[in-house]
C-alpha cells in the first residue's frame, strides 16, 4: 500500500534521513523503531507532505504522492497523527472528530467506532479539546484520524506523554484497529510495545534503516536487543 | 440620549462588521491588512461609478463588493505569498509593510482618477419612529443590512468554508492534517473581508457620504475595533464594534469630533497595554 | 581580524560570545561623517540661489535628522515607533506655543519642547517595555499616539491654530530666516546626530543594543537590562526628534498638523531608512538624499506620486531587504580588501 524508496529529507539543506526504503502492505502493521533523534518524525513528516522531500519517492496505492501538499495527501486516505497532535483546542471533542472527515460530514458509524474504542471521549463529547488530559487528547487525535476512514493510519510516537498504563491501552486500541483491517505505520521509541502490535519493523538509526524484518526476528536480533531492549 | 444611543448602535453594527473583516484576516493568516480601508473605498467608488452610469442600485452594490473581493484575491495570491512564507513576528511585519504599500497604490490610483469621488446612497422616505426615536430611513436600511450580514456570518460558521476557517485559525497544521488547504481558506477569507469592507462602505454611505479619501480612516477604525475585540476573535470584533459605536456617538454628541477620535484610539492603546487579548480574544 | 571597509555598517547579529568591536582610532570611526558633512555643506553652492530649492534642502535635512532618530529607536532596539512625526510635532508645536503665546525666550522654549518630546518618547518606550509589547503592538500603540496627537492639534484650535496651522513668529529677524543659514544649522544638527549614533555604536550601549537585537533572552541572561537600554534608545531618539521639530518650527515660521502627520513624516522616514539600510550609520542620509531628489522629480505627477511610493515600499520590502548602504558595502568589500593588501596596512 505504501512504498517508500530512497527517501531523503531534512531541514535547512541538511538531510536528517537518507535513502530510506519502507514498504507497508495492505492490512499490515509496521513499526519504525528508533531512539530520539533517529529521524522518525522527520521521516513521517516527509511522507505525509509536511516536510519537503529532497530525494526519493513515496508511492501510496501505486500513486506517486512525493512532494504533494499535506492536505491533499490527507484527502487521499493517508491519515497522520503527529506526536504534537495538533487538535483544535477551542472546539469540542465532537467538533474535532467531525472535522476529521473534512470536507464531508462524518460517517456516524465511524464516529461510533471511535467512541467504542475510546469511551472516555464519548463522555467528554462536548468539552473543548484543550481541556482534555494528555491521554484523552491522544485518543482524540487518533479518533479524528479514524473518522476519515483512512486507508493508512500513521502514528508518530503515540505514547508520548502517556503514563505506562495508558500507553499499553493505547496499543490495545491499535491492536483492535489492526483486527478491523486498518493498515498501520507506527513510529515508536518503546520497542516492546511497538513490536507487540506490528507484523514487521524497521530500525532507524541516524537517519538510515539499519535493520528490517518480521517483528519476532527483530525482537530476537542481538544488536536490537542490546540497543533498544536493554538486554545484554 | 436615547436617540444618540440608537444612532450608536446603528454605527456600532457597521463598526463591528468592519472589524470582523480585519480580525479574520489576522486570525487566519497573521496579517494586519493595512490596505483594508482602501478595499472599502474601492468598492464605494465602483458603486458610485456604476450608479452614475445608470446601473440599478443592487447591481451596483454587488459590483462594488465583487471588485473589493477580487482585489482581495489578487493581493492574497500575489503579494501575500512571500509573507506567508515567513513565521510569527516577521510575517506580521512584512504583511503590514506590504499591505501599506498596496494601500498607497490603491489610494493614489483612486485619488488620481476620482479626485472628488464620493459615494452617497440617498434613500428617501419619511423618518420612522423606533422606540420613540425618529430614525432616518437610511439608518434603518444600514442596520437591516448589517444585521442580515451578521446573521449570515453566524450561519456560515457551520458551513464547510466556515468550519475550515475556524480550524485554520485554531491550528493550521491540524487543519492540514484533516485535509483543509490553508492557502485556499486564506484567499477565501481575504476576499470575503474585502467584500465585507465594501459592504460597510455601502451601508455607511446610506447615512453619510463616503469620500475617496476615507481609506485610511476605515483602516484605522477597523484596526481599533479588531484590537479592542481581541485580534482573531470574530465575536469580539462584533461586540467591540457595537460598544465603540455607542461610545463614539455619545462622545461626539456631548464632547466633540476630535476628542471622540482620540477616545477610540485610546481605547485601542489601553486594550493593548492593559488587556492585550482584548474583550473576547484568547 | 577581518579587513572590513570602514565601520559604517552595523554587522548582522553576532553571537553573544563575541566581545564589542576592539576600539579603532577616532579618525577611522568618524571620517565617513566628516566626508558626508563636507559633501552636504557644498550643496548651497549649487542651490543657494533658489529659495525654493534651499527650502527643499532644509526639509530634506530635517527628514534626515528624523531618519537618524528613527534609526536609533527602531534600528537599534527594534521598537517600532510609528510616531516620529508626532514626537517632532510635540517639539515643534510646544516650542512655537511657548515662544509665541507664553512669550518665553526662544532658547528656553526649545529646551522645554525637546524635554517634553523626550519624556513622551521615553514614556512610550517604558510602557512598551513594562508590558512586554511586541513589535506590532508597540507599532499600534505608537500609531494611536501619533493619530491622537494629530487630532489634538486639530481639536485645540485656539492653542494650535487647528487645521489652518500656526504662524511661528519667534524666529523672525533671527538668522533662522535666512535659508542658507538655516541649512547649515540643520546640517550641523544632522552631523551631530550622526556623531551621537556613531558614538553609541562604539560604546557599551551600542554593544547592549546589538545584543538585545540579536537575541533578547540571551542578552537578558548575559546581564543586559533590555528594558533600560530600550528606554535609553527611546529617550535619545525622541530628544533628537523633539529638537529637530522645534528648530524646524522656528525656521519654517509656519507649521500645521500636516507638517508632522503620520502620512507625511513616518511613512517617508520608514521608506528612507529601509532603503538606505536600517541600523547603518549613513543609511538614513543616503535615503534622505535619494528621496529628496525623487520627490522633486515626482512633484508634477500629483497623486501618482503616492502610487510610486506604494510601489517603492513593496519593492523595497520584497527585494532590497537590507538596504542600499549594506548592498554597496558588500559590493565594495572585496575592493577594499584589495586596496588594503596593496597599501600594506596592518589589519
Amino acid at each position: 500500500m505504501l512504498e517508500v524508496s530512497g527517501l531523503s529529507a531534512g531541514y535547512l539543506g541538511e538531510n536528517v534521513v537518507e535513502g530510506v526504503d519502507v514498504k507497508v502492505g495492505a492490512g499490515q502493521a509496521v513499526a519504525i523503531i528508533g531512539s530520539n533523534g533517529a529521524g522518525k518524525t522527520t521521516l513521517f513528516r516527509a511522507l505525509c507532505g509536511m516536510l519537503p522531500v529532497s530525494a526519493g519517492q513515496v508511492r501510496f496505492d501505486g500513486e506517486d504522492i512525493t512532494g504533494r501538499p499535506a492536505h491533499r495527501i490527507a484527502r487521499a486516505g493517508l491519515a497522520y497523527v503527529p506526536a504534537e497532535r495538533h487538535l483544535f483546542p477551542r472546539m469540542s471533542v465532537h467538533e474535532n472528530l467531525a472535522l476529521g472527515a473534512f470536507p464531508r460530514r462524518p460517517d456516524p458509524s465511524a464516529v461510533r467506532l471511535v467512541f467504542d474504542l475510546f469511551p472516555r471521549l464519548q463522555e467528554r463529547r462536548r468539552q473543548p479539546a484543550g481541556s482534555l488530559s494528555g491521554g484523552e487528547q491522544q485518543m482524540l487525535a487518533v479518533g479524528r484520524a479514524l473518522v476519515s476512514r483512512p486507508r493508512l493510519l500513521m502514528l508518530d510516537e503515540p505514547t508520548t506523554g502517556l503514563a505506562p498504563k495508558l500507553a499499553t491501552s493505547a496499543y490495545e486500541a491499535l491492536r483492535v484497529l489492526k483486527e478491523r483491517g486498518v493498515t498501520l505505520l507506527v513510529a515508536e521509541q518503546q520497542v516492546p510495545l511497538a513490536l507487540s502490535v506490528a507484523d514487521r519493523g524497521y530500525v532507524l538509526e541516524n537517519g538510515r534503516i539499519r535493520f528490517e524484518g518480521a517483528s519476532q526476528d527483530l525482537a530476537r536480533n542481538p544488536e536490537v536487543r542490546r540497543a533498544y531492549l536493554g538486554v545484554a | 440620549m436615547k436617540a444618540v444611543v440608537l444612532d450608536g448602535i446603528v454605527l456600532g453594527l457597521q463598526f463591528g462588521l468592519l472589524g470582523v473583516g480585519m480580525t479574520l484576516v489576522y486570525g487566519l493568516g497573521g496579517v494586519l491588512n493595512l490596505a483594508y480601508g482602501q478595499m472599502a473605498v474601492l468598492a464605494a467608488m465602483v458603486v458610485a461609478v456604476a450608479l452614475s452610469g445608470g446601473t440599478p442600485a443592487l447591481v451596483a452594490a454587488a459590483a462594488g463588493l465583487l471588485a473589493a473581493a477580487a482585489a482581495g484575491v489578487v493581493i492574497d495570491r500575489t503579494l501575500m505569498l512571500p509573507v506567508y512564507r515567513q513565521r510569527g513576528e516577521r510575517r506580521v511585519l512584512l504583511g503590514l509593510l506590504l499591505t501599506l504599500g498596496v494601500a498607497f497604490v490603491i489610494d493614489g490610483l483612486l485619488l488620481w482618477r476620482y479626485p472628488d469621488g464620493a459615494l452617497r446612497l440617498a434613500i428617501g422616505g419619511e423618518a420612522v419612529p423606533i422606540l420613540g426615536v425618529r430614525m432616518r430611513v437610511g439608518s434603518l436600511w444600514a442596520t437591516g443590512v448589517s444585521l442580515a450580514v451578521a446573521a449570515l456570518l453566524l450561519a456560515l460558521r457551520a458551513t464547510t468554508p466556515g468550519r475550515a476557517a475556524h480550524a485554520v485559525i485554531q491550528d493550521e497544521a491540524g487543519a492540514r492534517l484533516v485535509g483543509i488547504n490553508p492557502a485556499a481558506v486564506r484567499t477565501f477569507i481575504f476576499a470575503a473581508s474585502g467584500a465585507l469592507a465594501g459592504l460597510v462602505a455601502v451601508t455607511r454611505s446610506m447615512t453619510s457620504p463616503v469620500s475617496v479619501t476615507a481609506g485610511f480612516d476605515f483602516t484605522i477604525l477597523a484596526l481599533i475595533v479588531a484590537v479592542v475585540g481581541g485580534l482573531g476573535s470574530v465575536a469580539g470584533a462584533f461586540l467591540a464594534g457595537v460598544l465603540l459605536g455607542i461610545v463614539s456617538t455619545v462622545s461626539a454628541f456631548y464632547i466633540g469630533q476630535y476628542i471622540t477620535t482620540i477616545v477610540l484610539l485610546a481605547a485601542a492603546a489601553l486594550t493593548i497595554v492593559v488587556r492585550p487579548r482584548g474583550l473576547l480574544g484568547r | 581580524m577581518t579587513a572590513e571597509p570602514d565601520a559604517t555598517v552595523e554587522s548582522d547579529a553576532k553571537p553573544l560570545g563575541v566581545s564589542a568591536r576592539p576600539p579603532r582610532s577616532l579618525t577611522r570611526a568618524f571620517w565617513p561623517i566628516a566626508v558626508t558633512g563636507a559633501a552636504l555643506a557644498l550643496a548651497p553652492l549649487w542651490l543657494g540661489d533658489s529659495r525654493y530649492l534651499m527650502r527643499l534642502a532644509v526639509d530634506a535635512l530635517a527628514f534626515g535628522a528624523y531618519a537618524i532618530a528613527f534609526n536609533v529607536i527602531f534600528g537599534s532596539t527594534n521598537q517600532l515607533f510609528l510616531c516620529v512625526g508626532a514626537l517632532a510635532g510635540v517639539g515643534g508645536y510646544t516650542s512655537a506655543i511657548l515662544a509665541d503665546r507664553a512669550k518665553l525666550p526662544m532658547a528656553v522654549g526649545l529646551v522645554l519642547a525637546t524635554a517634553l518630546a523626550t519624556v513622551l518618547g521615553g514614556f512610550l518606550s517604558w510602557v512598551a517595555v513594562r508590558r512586554s509589547l511586541d513589535v506590532i503592538f508597540t507599532g499600534i500603540v505608537t500609531l494611536t499616539f501619533s493619530l491622537s496627537f494629530a487630532n489634538l492639534l486639530l481639536g485645540q484650535r485656539e492653542l494650535t491654530g487647528g487645521e489652518t496651522g500656526l504662524v511661528v513668529s519667534a524666529g523672525d529677524g533671527t538668522f533662522l530666516q535666512d535659508r542658507v543659514a538655516a541649512y547649515y544649522l540643520f546640517l550641523g544638527m544632522l552631523v551631530a546626530f550622526l556623531v551621537v549614533f556613531r558614538a553609541l555604536q562604539r560604546s557599551h550601549i551600542g554593544w547592549a543594543f546589538r545584543a538585545l537585537r540579536d537575541n533578547e533572552v540571551a542578552a537578558e541572561l548575559a546581564g543586559v537590562d533590555v528594558a533600560r537600554y530600550r528606554v535609553y534608545a527611546g529617550l535619545i531618539g525622541s530628544a533628537m526628534l523633539g529638537i529637530t521639530g522645534a528648530v524646524y518650527a522656528h525656521s519654517e515660521a509656519f507649521i500645521s498638523p500636516s507638517t508632522f502627520a503620520f502620512g507625511h513624516v513616518d511613512v517617508r522616514v520608514l521608506v528612507m531608512v529601509a532603503f538606505g539600510g536600517l541600523g547603518t550609520l549613513l543609511g538614513p542620509v543616503v535615503g534622505t538624499v535619494v528621496f529628496a531628489v525623487l520627490d522633486e522629480v515626482l512633484v508634477d505627477v500629483g497623486q501618482l506620486r503616492t502610487v510610486v511610493y506604494g510601489l517603492l515600499i513593496i519593492a523595497l520590502f520584497l527585494g532590497f531587504k537590507r538596504g542600499a548602504v549594506p548592498a554597496v558595502v558588500d559590493f565594495l568589500r572585496p575592493l577594499a580588501r584589495l586596496v588594503r593588501a596593496r597599501v600594506g596596512r596592518p589589519s
